[in-house]
C-alpha cells in the first residue's frame, strides 16, 4: 500500500516524433502541496494535460497510479469524477451565467419535473461560497460583476463542488491583486489540512516557497529534481530552471538620457460601459531620450488605459494632449501611433499581440510589410531575409521562421510580438507588462533588449506589476492609483515599501 | 519507408489540395463509369464536350466563391451576392436590350455599381459596426426587390450578340493554344526569378530537377487542359475570365499588404489593429471585391442566358459559400485559398453535371449536395485534428 495520493511514472508524450515531455515523475501524498516549476516550454502544460486526460490514455507512454489504482482515463469527466481538478491560467467562466449557475453548470441540480431546482442550486452554491469565506458575493449575479480574483475563488468552489481530492492550479496568481493572491494561499493551506493535495504550477517563485512541501523543477521535457522544499530557496529553484546560475537578474548597463521627447498633458479616461467613471484621471508626464520609465500600480490603478490612450486604442471617452518632439500630435488610431514613433507592446499577449494562425515571420513583419513591397507586390524573399534576421537578432526559438506563432511558447511569442513593434523603429516604446507568464530565461533578454534600445536613444515607458523588475529597470518610476498619479520618483534609493505606498494613497513617512 | 496514418493525415493536412484533387478524380471516376454507354462509344461524362459544359456550369459560382474566400477568411459572409448577382445582371439585361446602349457602358456601368453596392455594404459592416449576417440579409431581401423592380418581375430578352459572347463564346483554337503558351512561359520566369531571389538573401532553394520537373508537370497539366477544351469549341470565355480571376486573386492573396492583412484581421482582428493595420478598411475592402465580382457573374448570367430574369442568381451565394468552404477555408476566419474554393465549386459543379446526366430528380441533387458539404468539412476538422468532445 503506498501512501501516494498519485504518482506518476516515466510519463513520455510526444508530437508528431518531437519529445514534449520525456520520462518525467511526479508524486503527490495527501495533504501535500507540490510546486511544479520551470521555464515556459519545459512541459509542464503538457504534464498537466497528460494528467487531466485532455490527452487520453494511449496518446502516452508510462504509468499513472491513483490511489494506488492505474488510472486509464479517456476524457476530462473520467478524471474529475476520480477527483482530479484542474483550474487554468485563463479563468473558464462564462460571463453571462450566475456565480452558482457557472459553479454548477454541467451537474445542475434538478427537480423532479427535470427542470433546474434554482432554491436548491443558490443555496448550496451560498455554502460552498461560505467555505470560501466568501459569503459577500451573490451567488444569483452574473460572474461579470466580480473581478478576476474572485472569479477565481468561484472556480475553486466549483472543484470543491466536484469533491476534488487534487487540486490543480496553473498560474493561479498571474491575474491577482497582493490582497486577493494572499487570500488564495491561505485558503490553500486550509484545505491542505483538511487533507487536500495540490499541485502549484507558478513562475512566482516566492509562492511556490510559501505553500509547496515539495517541489519538482523540470526543464525542456525532462526531470530535473524533486526536492522537500525545506531542502531549498527561490535561487536553488531558478539555478534547477534554467541550469545556470542567474545572479543577476536585471542587467543594468549604463545609459544616457536626453532631452525630453515625449509628453503627456492632463490625460483622462473614462470606463467604455460606465462612461461617468474616471478610469485615468489628470496623469501629466513627460518622456526623455534613453530614459526607461516604469509605471507601478495595483491592478485597476488605470495604467493600462492610460498606455492604450496614449497609443490611441482606448474606447471610451478621453481627453489631454500629447506632444511628440516638442509638437502636439493627434493619435485616433494605432495607426496613426506606429507612424510617428510610437509603439506598443500590449499587455494581453493572447488577445491583442498575435495574429495565432499566422506565421512567426507574418507576425513580425506586420506593421512594416509596406517596406518589403515594390510596385505593390510584396518581395517574399526580402520579407524572409529580413525574418530571419529579426529570429537571430532576438533569439526566437522557432522550428521554421513561418510555422503558426501559437504553437511557440509564451517567450517566444512575446519576443516576436515585441520584434513587430520595434521595426518601425520607434521613439516612443510603450511596454505593457511585458515580462507577463514568460520564464526567466527569455525575461533576461527583454531586460537586455530594453537596456539596448535605451541606448540608442529611444524613450521607454514600461508598465509592470513585479515591482522587482520596476525598480531593477527603470531610471524613474510613476506610481499610479485609483487612476491618478500619485508619485513620480528617481530610482535612487528607492524602496518596493516607498512605491506601494504610494500606490495605495498612503502619506509617505519616513521610516527609520 | 511505412506510411502510417497519422503522416497520411499529416500530408492531407499540408496539402488540403491535393486531397481535394484526389476527390474530384473519385467523383469523375465515379460518374464515368456510370454514364458509360457502349452504344455511344465511352463514358458521356468523360468528354471533352461535357468537361467544357462542366467548366461553364461553374465559372458563375466561382467568380463569387474567389471573392467569398476572401469574405469569409476576414471572419464575415456575404448572403447578399445572390441577389445583387441578379439586380447586376438585371441592370445589364435593361440597358443592353432596353436602351441598346454600347456593350463598353453596360460593363462599366455594371462595375461601377458592384463596387458602389460592395463598398456600402462594406462600409456598414466595418464602420458602423453592424454585423455582416445582417447587413447581408438585408441585402439579399433589398437587392432581389430591385430587381423584381427593374425588370417588372418579366424576362428581358433579347440580348445582343456581342453581350452574349460573354456568356457563350469560345476563344478561337490559335488564341487558346498561345494563352497556354503564355502562361507557361510566365510560370518558367517567375519560377526563376523566386529562384535567383531566394539566392540573392542566402534562401534555400530546390534542387534544379526538382524544380524542371514541377515546371514540366505543371507545363502538362495546362497542355492537356488547352487540347481538351479545343477539342470540343475552344476555350469559353467565361472560363477565361474566371482564370484571370483566379490569378489575380491569388497574387492578392499572397503577394500584397493587403491580402496579408485580410488573414491578419480574420485570424485576429484586435492584435492587428494594434499593428498599425486600418483594419476597417481593409474589411470594407474584401466587400468591395465581393461586389466586384457580382458584376463578373452578373454580366455573365445575363450573357448566358441571353436575357435578364428577375430570378437570376437565385440561392447563388449558398453554392459560393459552400465551394470556399468544400475548398477548405475556415468557419472561424484566418485561413482559406481562392485555388481551394475553386476546386470546391468544381466538385459542386461536377457533382450537378454528373447526377443530371444520369437523370436523378433534382431534389437528390440537393439532398446530395447537402451531405457532401457537411461530409466535406466534417473531413477538414478531422485532418486538421480540431475535433470537439
Amino acid at each position: 500500500m503506498s501512501d501516494y495520493l498519485l504518482e506518476m511514472h516515466d510519463i513520455t508524450k510526444d508530437f508528431n516524433g518531437v519529445k514534449a515531455i520525456d520520462g518525467i515523475h511526479l508524486q503527490v501524498r495527501r495533504g501535500e502541496c507540490v510546486g511544479l516549476c520551470g521555464e515556459n516550454g519545459a512541459g509542464k502544460s503538457t504534464l498537466m494535460k497528460v494528467l487531466s486526460a485532455v490527452y487520453p490514455y494511449g496518446t502516452w507512454s508510462g504509468q499513472i497510479l491513483w490511489e494506488g489504482k492505474e488510472l486509464k482515463a479517456r476524457n476530462i469527466r473520467e478524471t474529475e469524477e476520480a477527483g482530479i481538478v484542474i483550474i487554468h491560467q485563463e479563468l473558464m467562466m462564462v460571463p453571462h451565467l450566475t456565480v452558482a449557475e457557472n459553479i454548477f453548470l454541467g451537474s445542475e441540480p434538478r427537480n423532479k419535473a427535470g427542470f433546474i431546482d434554482y432554491d436548491l442550486m443558490n443555496a448550496q452554491a451560498e455554502k460552498l461560497m461560505a467555505r470560501l469565506k466568501m459569503s459577500d458575493i451573490n451567488v444569483a449575479l452574473p460572474v461579470y460583476n466580480y473581478s478576476g480574483g474572485k472569479q477565481q475563488l468561484v472556480e475553486i468552489a466549483k472543484a470543491l463542488n466536484k469533491n476534488a481530492k487534487l487540486l490543480i492550479l496553473d498560474e493561479p496568481t498571474s491575474a491577482l491583486t497582493t490582497s486577493e493572491t494572499r487570500t488564495l494561499l491561505d485558503l490553500i493551506k486550509e484545505f491542505k489540512a483538511n487533507g487536500m493535495a495540490c499541485v502549484y504550477i507558478s513562475h512566482k517563485l516566492d509562492e511556490v516557497a510559501e505553500i509547496a512541501d515539495t517541489v519538482t523543477v523540470i526543464r525542456d521535457g525532462t526531470h530535473i529534481g524533486t526536492q522537500p522544499m525545506a531542502e531549498l530557496d527561490t535561487n536553488k529553484i531558478i539555478t534547477m530552471m534554467v541550469g545556470r546560475e542567474m545572479k543577476n537578474l536585471f542587467p543594468r548597463e549604463a545609459h544616457t538620457i536626453g532631452e525630453v521627447v515625449f509628453e503627456a498633458k492632463n490625460i483622462s479616461c473614462w470606463d467604455v460601459t460606465n462612461r461617468e467613471r474616471k478610469v485615468v484621471d489628470n496623469v501629466s508626464f513627460e518622456l526623455r531620450k534613453g530614459e526607461i520609465l516604469g509605471v507601478a500600480g495595483l491592478v485597476g490603478a488605470g495604467r493600462t488605459e492610460l498606455a492604450c490612450k496614449l497609443f490611441g486604442c482606448w474606447n471610451g471617452d478621453h481627453e489631454g494632449k500629447i506632444f511628440l518632439e516638442g509638437k502636439e500630435i493627434s493619435v485616433r488610431a494605432p495607426r496613426d501611433a506606429v507612424r510617428l514613433g510610437i509603439c506598443m507592446v500590449p499587455e494581453d499577449r493572447k488577445r491583442h499581440g498575435i495574429v495565432p494562425l499566422m506565421g512567426v515571420g507574418y507576425n513580425i513583419t506586420m506593421s512594416v510589410l509596406k517596406r518589403y513591397t515594390s510596385g505593390g507586390f510584396i518581395q517574399s524573399e526580402a520579407e524572409l531575409a529580413e525574418i530571419q534576421n529579426q529570429i537571430i537578432r532576438m533569439k526566437v526559438k522557432t522550428a521554421e521562421p513561418l510555422l503558426p506563432i501559437a504553437s511557440l511558447s509564451g517567450g517566444n511569442q512575446q519576443k516576436a510580438v515585441v520584434a513587430k513593434m520595434l521595426l518601425p523603429e520607434p521613439k516612443v516604446l510603450i511596454l505593457d507588462e511585458p515580462t507577463r507568464g514568460i520564464d526567466v530565461g527569455a525575461k533576461y533578454e527583454i531586460y537586455k533588449l530594453i537596456f539596448e534600445l535605451a541606448k540608442q536613444g529611444v524613450a521607454v515607458l514600461m508598465i509592470s506589476s513585479e515591482m522587482p523588475e520596476v525598480l531593477g529597470i527603470s531610471d524613474r518610476v510613476l506610481v499610479m492609483g485609483e487612476g491618478k498619479l500619485r508619485g513620480n520618483f528617481v530610482n535612487e534609493g528607492l524602496t518596493q515599501e516607498k512605491v506601494l505606498a504610494a500606490a495605495i494613497g498612503q502619506p509617505i513617512t519616513e521610516a527609520a | 519507408m511505412t506510411l502510417t496514418k497519422k503522416d497520411v493525415r499529416k500530408f492531407l493536412s499540408e496539402y488540403k489540395i491535393v486531397a481535394l484533387l484526389i476527390v474530384i478524380v473519385i467523383i469523375w471516376a465515379f460518374f464515368g463509369y456510370l454514364t458509360y454507354d457502349s452504344e455511344l462509344g465511352g463514358s458521356q461524362f468523360l468528354t471533352p464536350r461535357n468537361f467544357s459544359n462542366l467548366l461553364r456550369q461553374m465559372a458563375i459560382t466561382g467568380m463569387l466563391a474567389s471573392a467569398m474566400v476572401f469574405v469569409i477568411v476576414a471572419g464575415e459572409i456575404d448572403l447578399s451576392v445572390g441577389s445583387l448577382l441578379g439586380l447586376l445582371g438585371g441592370i445589364a439585361a435593361v440597358m443592353d436590350v432596353t436602351y441598346s446602349l454600347p456593350l463598353w457602358q453596360t460593363i462599366t456601368v455594371v462595375i461601377a455599381m458592384g463596387l458602389f453596392f460592395g463598398l456600402m455594404v462594406g462600409w456598414l459592416t466595418a464602420y458602423l459596426g453592424i454585423p455582416s449576417f445582417i447587413v447581408t440579409l438585408g441585402g439579399q431581401l433589398a437587392f432581389r426587390g430591385m430587381v423584381l423592380g427593374l425588370t417588372g418581375g418579366i424576362t428581358i430578352a433579347p440580348v445582343h450578340p456581342e453581350l452574349k459572347f460573354i456568356g457563350q463564346g469560345y476563344l478561337p483554337e490559335l488564341a487558346g493554344n498561345a494563352g497556354g503558351v503564355l502562361l507557361f512561359l510566365v510560370l518558367v520566369f517567375l519560377a526563376f526569378r523566386t529562384r535567383s531571389n531566394r539566392q540573392k538573401h542566402n534562401l534555400s532553394v530546390p534542387t534544379m530537377p526538382a524544380e524542371v520537373g514541377r515546371l514540366l508537370f505543371a507545363g502538362l497539366i495546362i497542355l492537356g487542359f488547352v487540347l481538351t477544351l479545343n477539342d470540343y469549341q475552344g476555350v469559353p470565355v467565361p472560363v477565361l475570365v474566371l482564370l484571370i480571376i483566379l490569378a489575380v486573386f491569388t497574387v492578392i492573396g499572397n503577394k500584397t499588404t493587403f491580402g496579408r492583412h485580410i488573414y491578419a484581421v480574420g485570424s485576429n482582428m484586435e492584435a492587428t489593429r494594434l499593428s498599425g493595420v486600418n483594419v476597417a478598411y481593409v474589411k470594407m475592402m474584401v466587400f468591395a471585391l465581393m461586389g466586384l465580382m457580382c458584376a463578373f457573374a452578373g454580366l455573365t448570367t445575363t450573357a448566358r442566358l441571353a436575357a435578364g430574369t428577375p430570378s437570376a442568381g437565385f440561392g447563388n451565394e449558398l453554392d459560393a459559400i459552400a465551394s470556399c468552404f468544400i475548398g477548405g477555408t475556415s468557419m472561424r476566419g484566418g485561413v482559406g485559398s481562392v485555388s481551394g474554393a475553386l476546386v470546391g465549386a468544381v466538385i459542386m459543379a461536377s457533382l450537378d453535371n454528373g447526377m443530371s446526366m444520369m437523370g436523378i430528380d433534382t431534389f437528390w441533387q440537393q439532398i446530395v449536395k447537402g451531405i457532401i458539404l457537411v461530409a466535406a468539412v466534417y473531413m477538414d476538422i478531422v485532418s486538421s485534428g480540431n475535433q470537439r468532445g
